[in-house]
């Protein structure tokens, strides 16, 4: 039972309003540089949509889906009010603040950066000022997470935490700690420019620090995913966990390995030693176990609930799957999608096959296949799953939700396949326009023109999914059935310290950082030589 | 009580040990794969021996061109002008505008009483600080060339660039940038022309964006910003730093040039 | 329903984890075998990503060192080596035209005066990150004379989707001739 149901409802409304916002940036981004679209006259603009459309998918929606979930979790897994609903209003309300702050500047041109900062260029500080407002809002989660799951272990002691509430602390803690890279390249490289303070930066050491945010803040926008996964769709299909353990150990596994793997983000820098690129590299392997574990937990929690449903032979029992199930539906194309994006991940992360790929639309299209599809396809899921229960008015629109999930599924395959391709070609990325005509580009100009269709298929999709949200409020009035997640076929009746708390890992997590980062950083604040002037976009 | 409780951080728990000891060991071994064994592939002189292979793997700066033939000098002077965002910053290195003012009167014959010239002469009214004092640094070490330009900057000491450099900048631009506002933007100065390497005009001098020491064309004579592209193009002018301008207008052609000119002139 | 499973809980629950730990252990040898080609990759072509970490001060190339731009483009080296110097700036590559013999060996330079660049060579793997403040260095070989394109890949301001350069890779008997008349080599004209 959600005793705060407006806080988590703000959140989750907050979060796909500003969706729709972006998702409609993307899709113009895409039409003005194919071949559909004369070039763009004021190129800025591209690039000022890029940097809203990146700042508003990467940081503020995932985010607040993250938090929005983990207030929800809290009392639906722990079954008591949320300790702190005013810090979490007051954090819900940084993040609309730094919102503000952060993408007005960025509408009148002021920082067209990118969400992904690249200093010396430097722009406007409210922009910065605004994303550290994000972040510090969320922060503020982070710490309600652990108290609230710190008060329940007083109140049970020894009793096994509930799956979802452990999942969700690890996502919380995971963030709480991958966040302070980006603070740090932030508050001590970026804003003290910015503000006037200083005119020099080290832009290796920035991209650096950025590195241990950049990867491992996919694995928080993952996290909601992967708990619907685990604590939802087995229960939705009508079908057991198979294994509450492996799933507490692929949780506790990603705390450990997302972290310190950031630097196979710069395998083509020159500022980083090649020790360490391998370092990441081993690393960055490691991290694909935890889903690969997680693969196969849930392939046989699905096939329990096949043969639980008379499923028989081999195969034959996929055919008495729920199919006409949204959460069996969703999981299916995330699989998929994940599958294809795990192994396009495995040639981003491969010490050479990087070189051929590194920073061309191929990038663009393996993230926009992981996170735009596996992940967010899955934040559709959570929200079928939980909206009854928030608005206590029926889900009725069944087949429209079908239809906005295959639509989407099409629609994110439509888009991130051709931008594999054209990025093997060498097309490179985050350019306003693209001269179709030249030799060795005319090749990539009918790709292009498939993405965009696909996106436009996104962008149907994703207005559908709001109008079946919103219908919902004005729908009958039901007293849906208590909330449940998952049941393992084994339940926990005592787990191991270990697996019952997250100490030990967040411990790991952290000394891993300093082993895998530590040189690193601490090598190149020491290269006085390396401070280079800014360079302040627009600059009068 | 506390002995017989089973300590999560100890290594009698089986998960701490294990944990621990395994990412210890991935931890080594990658270690050691990267900084000794695959550094021994390579046949770099930084990476031979077992501390330099540690230590170039570790990223340690080094000097990684070994014997190398020695660097071409220039042909012609090239400009020695550093631009930095903080190159005018403090009192003296801002420049004064008053002593500027004074310095000004023996340009006055050419860029007009306040910067604002009749002739086919730049305009030098609200120009930025940056883009005067390169040009005028530039003339004094002959990087760029001029027969009218070059005795006027003889004797001029650094600081009398820059206050005539501060002077200028602060001088109110001449009105009738809405003429300009009112004609359609040419395609070259739009969008450029990206195959050939021509960036938007407006990326570094106009009103999307502005690199530090590019000029501020606004209102600039016709004959002036052809002429000066033109020389751009054949490598006549050649005091812009690592070839950025010549590298544009190299790949403009006859009709971009004019285009552009017409353009940034407005009805000069 | 659920009784079906808990019936005989004890036994379920080990044979539950024995089939799982299995899983896992394969999972663990297909990754492991992954880090093993790299490592096979990294030793038998000596094939790494970069590891030469050099500094400069990207204000001053045009003053001094191997980045004036004089000296920049393609140098014949005394091995018979290719050493290519390249500045990236806002909003072009310095020389904008490479050439390069082929089946040489190929020692790129590369650095920026401003912001952070990047390059890649269209149909190789030459792929590089070019930062200000550090010096890119990389060995490369092209197989055969051919045109290829050198966009540069990372955002570096309004003016980045014109940043292309051009790459000839040309015979190494032409190359050789082209280099009797001048001591730094670009196709710009």
């Amino acid at each position: 039972m959600i005793s705060n149901k407006r806080l988590v409802l703000a959140h989750f409304w907050l979060a796909f309003a500003v969706f729709g916002v972006a998702i409609l940036l993307g899709e113009w981004q895409m039409f003005i540089r194919s071949p559909l679209h004369a070039w763009l006259h004021n190129p800025d603009l591209y690039y000022r949509s890029v940097t809203a459309h990146g700042t508003v998918m990467g940081y503020v929606f995932p985010t607040l889906i993250a938090m929005g979930f983990g207030y929800a979790i809290t009392e639906l897994a722990l079954d008591q009010p949320l300790i702190g609903r005013r810090w979490a209003w007051a954090g819900y309300t940084m993040i609309i603040i730094g919102s503000i702050a952060a993408v007005v500047p960025v509408a009148l041109g002021l920082d067209s950066v990118l969400y992904t900062f690249y200093p010396p260029m430097i722009g406007n500080a409210f922009y910065y000022i605004g994303v550290v407002l994000v972040v510090v809002g969320s922060w503020i989660w982070v710490a309600l997470m652990g108290i609230n799951l710190q008060a329940w272990k007083r109140a049970h002691p020894g009793a096994p935490v509930p799956l979802p509430m452990f999942a969700n602390v690890a996502a919380a803690y995971l963030w709480g700690w991958t966040a302070v890279g980006a603070a740090l390249e932030l508050l001590f490289q970026i804003l003290p420019v910015a503000l006037g303070f200083s005119n020099t930066i080290n832009a290796g050491l920035s991209r650096v620090l950025f590195s241990w945010t950049l990867h491992a803040i996919v694995y928080f926008w993952l996290m909601p995913a992967y708990i619907a996964f685990y604590t939802i769709v087995p229960r939705a299909i009508g079908g057991r966990l198979y294994s509450d353990t492996m799933a507490r150990i692929s949780f506790v596994l990603f705390l450990v390995f997302s972290m310190p793997i950031g630097i196979h983000h710069l395998f083509a820098d020159p500022q980083v030693g090649s020790g360490f690129k391998f370092i990441h590299s081993v690393f960055t392997a490691m991290v694909a176990v935890p889903t690969l574990l997680t693969v196969f937990t849930i392939g046989a929690s699905v096939e329990i609930a096949a043969r639980l449903r008379g499923g028989k032979g081999v195969f034959g029992w996929l055919k008495a799957l729920p199919w006409d199930n949204p959460q069996m539906l969703a999981l299916a194309f995330s699989f998929v999608m994940l599958g294809f994006g795990g192994a396009g991940g495995l040639i981003n992360m491969s010490y050479q096959l990087d070189s051929t790929i590194h920073n061309t639309q191929w990038v663009t299209g393996h993230f926009h296949l992981i996170f735009g599809g596996a992940i967010v396809i899955m934040y559709f899921a959570i929200a079928y799953d939980l909206w009854p229960h928030l608005t206590g008015r029926a889900m009725r629109d069944l087949s429209l939700i079908r239809a906005q999930l295959w639509l989407w599924f099409i629609g994110m395959i439509v888009t991130t396949f051709p931008w594999h391709y054209v990025g093997i070609l060498g097309m490179p990325r985050r350019m306003a326009y693209f001269d179709y005509s030249a030799p060795g580009a005319a090749g990539e100009a009918i790709w292009v023109v498939m993405s965009t269709l696909g996106g436009a298929l996104l962008v149907v999709s994703a207005v559908l999914f709001l109008v079946i949200l919103y219908r919902n409020h004005s729908a009958c009035q039901v007293e849906p059935a208590p909330f449940t997640f998952s049941k393992a076929i084994h339940e926990p009746v005592s787990l191991p310290l270990a697996l019952n708390g997250l100490g030990l890992w967040v411990g790991l997590m952290i000394a891993l950082t300093i082993t895998n980062y530590g040189y690193p950083i601490v090598q190149l604040m020491g290269l006085p030589d390396a401070k280079v002037p800014a360079v302040f976009v627009g600059a009068k | 009580m506390n002995a017989h409780r089973p300590r999560l951080i100890s290594f009698r728990n089986p998960w701490f040990s294990a944990s621990v000891g395994a990412i210890s060991l991935l931890f080594l071994f990658s270690a050691f794969v990267g900084f000794v064994w695959l550094p021994s592939a390579q046949d770099d002189a930084l990476f031979k021996g077992l501390l330099n292979a540690i230590c170039s793997a570790a990223g340690r700066p080094g000097a990684w061109l070994g014997e190398a033939a020695p660097a071409v000098p220039p042909k012609a002077p090239v400009s020695s002008v550093v631009l930095t965002p903080g190159m005018f910053d403090g009192a003296s290195a801002g420049g004064s505008i008053g002593r500027g003012a004074t310095l000004a009167l023996r340009c006055t014959m050419c860029h007009g009483a306040r910067g604002v010239s009749a002739a086919n002469t730049p305009d030098l009214a609200g120009q930025y600080a940056a883009s005067i004092y390169k040009e005028l640094r530039d003339f004094q070490s002959a990087a760029r060339t001029s027969a009218i330009m070059a005795p006027m900057v003889v004797g001029l000491s650094d600081q009398d660039l820059r206050d005539l450099s501060a002077y200028y900048a602060a001088l109110p631009r001449d009105g009738g940038s809405g003429e300009r506002k009112m004609q359609p933007v040419p395609t070259i100065v739009a969008t450029g022309a990206p195959m050939r390497n021509v960036a938007p005009c407006e990326s570094c001098h106009g009103d999307m964006a502005t690199k530090l020491g590019a000029p501020w064309l606004g209102l600039q004579p016709r004959d002036y910003l052809k002429s000066q592209l033109e020389a751009f193009a054949h490598g006549g002018r050649h005091n812009d730093i690592s070839a950025q301008m010549r590298n544009i207008a190299r790949n403009m052609t006859p009709d971009e040039i004019n285009a552009s000119a017409s353009y940034y002139a407005g009805n000069r | 329903m659920a009784q079906t499973f808990s019936a005989n809980s004890h036994d379920t629950a080990a044979l539950t984890a024995r089939i799982e730990k299995r899983w896992a252990f394969l999972m663990v040898g297909i990754i492991s075998l992954l880090v093993a080609v790299v490592i096979f990759t990294s030793l038998h072509w000596a094939m790494m990503p970069p590891s030469r970490v050099e500094t400069i001060n990207p204000s001053t190339l045009h003053l001094s060192g191997e980045f004036v731009e004089s000296n920049l483009g393609s140098a014949v080296e005394p091995d018979g080596s290719i050493t290519v110097r390249v500045v990236g700036q806002q909003y072009s590559f310095t020389p904008q035209c490479i050439v390069v013999p082929s089946k040489t060996l190929i020692t790129f330079r590369v650095t920026s005066a401003d912001v952070i660049h990047g390059m890649l060579i269209t149909g190789t793997n030459i792929n590089s990150m070019v930062e200000p403040g550090y010096i890119s260095t990389f060995k490369t070989e092209f197989k055969q004379p051919g045109d290829h394109l050198m966009p540069c890949h990372e955002y570096c301001g309004v003016g980045h989707e014109a940043m292309w350069a051009n790459v000839k890779v040309v015979d190494k008997d032409v190359f050789s001739k082209m280099a009797l008349n001048t001591r730094r080599l670009t196709c710009d004209f």
